[in-house]
């Protein structure tokens, strides 16, 4: 009746060495990002193309957005593709070499010094990109199994390596002409490749995956995910040959209504799993998660406002700030706050207790951060998001400030919890 | 679905033991969630032979779970030696929730 197999390689999962860095990283980062946002609140009143609001722009997605999806995808990808991490040296240098250019990248904006640091910033950062990249191929190659969710987070790995490597020409082109035109001209190209080709992309074949397994639903649908990679692909890369060959504004609404159509599919996707549930108890952070979904819709109708001003006005930059704030701030981070409390205290639990299962009595999971501090930092964070984005909308920097405070608040917060699961120790109950 | 075993009475006192091993993101015991599908003892060679499933591959649980059914075995009947087998042939499906594994999910 049964094929059996090397059990090893069944269950051998990637280590929590490799893994536990990168959301060590990407707390303090979102951190940073907090401080430096209340330390520089004003520059929300200005032009998005500012110093500072690239600085933490940049430090949103890479240091918090993309570390956080690394560490989490180098232990989920294993489930995804039903085969083993293909290397964890690759792993690792691809942390270390974020790590270093991160940092290196931010000053470079933060001060605006275009020179050795943001360029070398921006080197390193390829160099870790590419190195996941790799890995994840190889990965995938390795494995037997080849299935729709892996193609998702292959395919979004690749737009992030051309975003970051765009992101290396338009620093380089500040020091010397390399491009056609000016850094800023690309930024929609780089932005968007970013947003859409990595974020979404990536978020939406990880999500599919596992949305329905958390809540053990009977509802799969290959062909509707297919059908959704096709519209955000075919989405971009029709915004990509717009960008690059018509400049006429118009166009623009047929590569947004792609991606609209595209998350609306995937609501639909997520709602059908919910429905198909057979876990009727559905926890915060899935509930975070989930809501992170819905929260998609919001940047995608922004767009359309921008698109339509853009038709009848110059570009609205209040707006574009909005836009750009509630992708960073408002998506990302609300999927990062449910992703890391749905999947970091089953890495540590696992670590800990490992050898334990079964003698007795176990802490759960769950019990290994505070639901307090949890509830307290959503709290903070949705009263300093709603705040911050009165207060752009207003430019004032009353607001702002005042706003930031709450989201200082909650990054503190989500540390607290990060570094209670990080540090804990085996209680036996 | 029904766990194939060569010993009826040692089978309940196995499957009554692994009760206690809990899928940890679930909260459901790993018998009432199907993931047991043959116990068998050979008390000539002091073995008894498990074989089981995980709800993925590569489970992140997937370690802790294996090891602990070893460890639960292994205290329940001293001195036998377990030896487990990792299957996805078939793989595990919600069909093989027990109907006590559904009502707990219900609740």
């Amino acid at each position: 009746m049964f094929i059996t197999n090397n059990n090893d390689n069944l269950v051998k999962n990637t280590s929590h060495k490799v893994v536990l860095p990168f959301y060590l990283y990407a707390a303090i980062s979102f951190l940073v990002a907090t401080i430096l946002l209340f330390f520089s609140s004003s520059a929300f009143t200005q032009h998005y193309f500012h110093p500072k609001t690239l600085a933490i722009t940049h430090i949103m997605a890479l240091g918090w957005g993309t570390m956080m999806i690394l560490g989490a995808s180098h232990q989920l990808v294993p489930v995804l593709i039903e085969g083993r991490l293909y290397s964890i040296k690759l792993a690792y240098s691809s942390f270390v070499l974020a790590a270093v250019g991160i940092p290196l990248l931010v000053y470079g904006f933060y001060f605006f010094n275009m020179g050795w640091a943001a360029q070398w910033g921006a080197i390193l950062i390829n160099a870790a990109i590419l190195a996941y990249l790799s890995n994840l191929a190889f990965s995938m190659a390795k494995s037997k199994k080849e299935n729709v969710h892996a193609v998702f987070v292959l395919t979004a790995a690749l737009w992030l390596l051309l975003t970051t490597l765009v992101g290396l020409l338009q620093v380089c082109n500040f020091s010397d002409t390399i491009l056609p035109n000016d850094s800023l001209h690309y930024l929609p190209l780089h932005a968007h490749m970013g947003m859409i080709g990595w974020f979404l992309l990536l978020v939406m074949g990880v999500g599919s995956r596992l949305i329905p397994m958390f809540l053990i639903s009977k509802y799969s649908n290959t062909k509707l995910l297919w059908v959704i990679y096709a519209l955000i692909n075919g989405g971009l890369l029709t915004f990509i040959i717009f960008f690059l060959y018509f400049s006429k504004t118009s166009f623009y609404f047929i590569p947004v209504a792609a991606i609209l159509f595209a998350i609306a599919l995937f609501g639909y996707y997520c709602y059908s799993s919910f429905k198909q549930r057979i876990r009727r108890q559905v926890d915060e952070q899935m509930k975070i998660s989930l809501l992170s979904v819905i929260m998609m819709l919001l940047p995608v109708i922004l767009l359309f406002i921008i698109i339509g001003w853009l038709l009848v006005n110059t570009v609205n930059t209040q707006l574009v700030l909005v836009y750009g704030f509630v992708v960073f701030f408002g998506w990302i981070t609300a999927m990062i706050f449910g992703m890391t409390f749905k999947t970091l205290p089953f890495i540590v639990w696992n670590k800990v207790y490992h050898l334990q299962a079964g003698l007795g009595k176990t802490p759960n999971p769950k019990d290994l951060f505070s639901s307090r501090i949890f509830n307290a930092m959503g709290i903070a964070y949705l009263l300093g998001f709603v705040l911050f984005i009165i207060g752009i909308y207003n430019a004032d920097n009353f607001i702002l400030k005042f706003a930031t405070a709450f989201l200082v608040l909650a990054a503190l917060l989500y540390n607290w919890n990060v570094i209670k699961i990080l540090l804990h120790k085996s209680t036996k109950l | 679905m029904n766990v194939i075993t060569n010993n009826n009475i040692k089978c309940t006192i196995a499957l009554a033991a692994l009760q206690n091993v809990v899928d940890p993101e679930i909260g459901l015991n790993i018998v009432d969630l199907g993931l047991i599908y043959q116990i068998d003892f050979d008390e000539a060679n002091s073995k008894i032979y498990v074989a089981m499933t995980l709800t993925t591959q590569f489970c992140p649980m997937g370690e802790s779970i294996t090891g602990a059914v070893k460890r639960v075995l292994e205290n329940t009947f001293t001195g036998m030696e377990v030896q487990l087998e990792l299957t996805f042939n078939p793989p595990w499906s919600q069909e093989m929730i027990s109907e006590e594994g559904r009502q707990f999910l219900n609740q």
